[in-house]
């Protein structure tokens, strides 16, 4: 009886464990890192473009 | 030689006086520049530089270009310091004008849209600004 469960439960995980399939997608993944870049540099220079505001008010009317 | 001398330092100081006449009149139109910022009819742009939001006389045009003249070798000056594209550094430099110096009824643009007037709240930047400050 014990045993029996135990084949059973053995035949339903394998069966179970068959059906999980892995598919590549059909289109290629694209990922755009230009964006990111770009983003970094401007984020690194907020500091320098603050200073050159402040050092050069006649540029910069408010 | 002593005419030679003389000559140039005459040279000099009509350089000098042409050069303080150039300027005050330039400094003077800033004012009418802030002017038109106060005003609406000129504004900031996310691209880093100064734009033309409505209707201006030809002299607060022409220091509008002249502005933006400078801004733009102050921008390239910067880029070569930091090994980046004068573009980087004028729209980071944009990301801080739109961010901290338009007042709520003055006009700014972003990117080729249109003209927009600043309201009571902070003005939603370009996603590159994400963290600036």
């Amino acid at each position: 009886m014990k045993k029996a469960t135990i084949i059973t439960a053995s035949i339903a995980s394998l069966a179970l464990g068959g059906c999980i399939q892995v598919k590549a997608p059909d289109k290629p993944i694209e990922i755009n890192l230009n964006v990111k870049i770009q983003q970094e540099v401007v984020v690194k220079l907020q500091r320098d473009a603050q200073d050159l505001i402040q050092n050069n008010p006649e540029l910069f009317p408010q | 030689m002593t005419r030679m001398i003389a000559m140039i330092a005459a040279g000099a100081v009509v350089a000098l006086a042409t050069g303080l006449a150039m300027n005050m009149p330039a400094r003077a139109q800033s004012g009418a520049v802030a002017s038109a910022i106060t005003a609406g009819t000129v504004g900031e742009q996310a691209d880093g530089y100064l734009g033309i939001a409505g209707s201006v006389s030809a002299d607060v045009r022409a220091e509008v270009e002249s502005i933006n003249i400078k801004r733009r070798a102050a921008y390239t000056d910067l880029a070569g310091k930091r090994g980046v594209t004068v573009q980087d550094v004028a729209a980071a430099t944009g990301c801080q004008t739109l961010s901290s110096r338009v007042k709520p009824g003055q006009a700014y643009r972003i990117g080729g849209g249109a003209w927009q007037t600043k309201g009571a709240g902070a003005i939603a930047l370009p996603s590159y600004c994400a963290t600036a400050n």
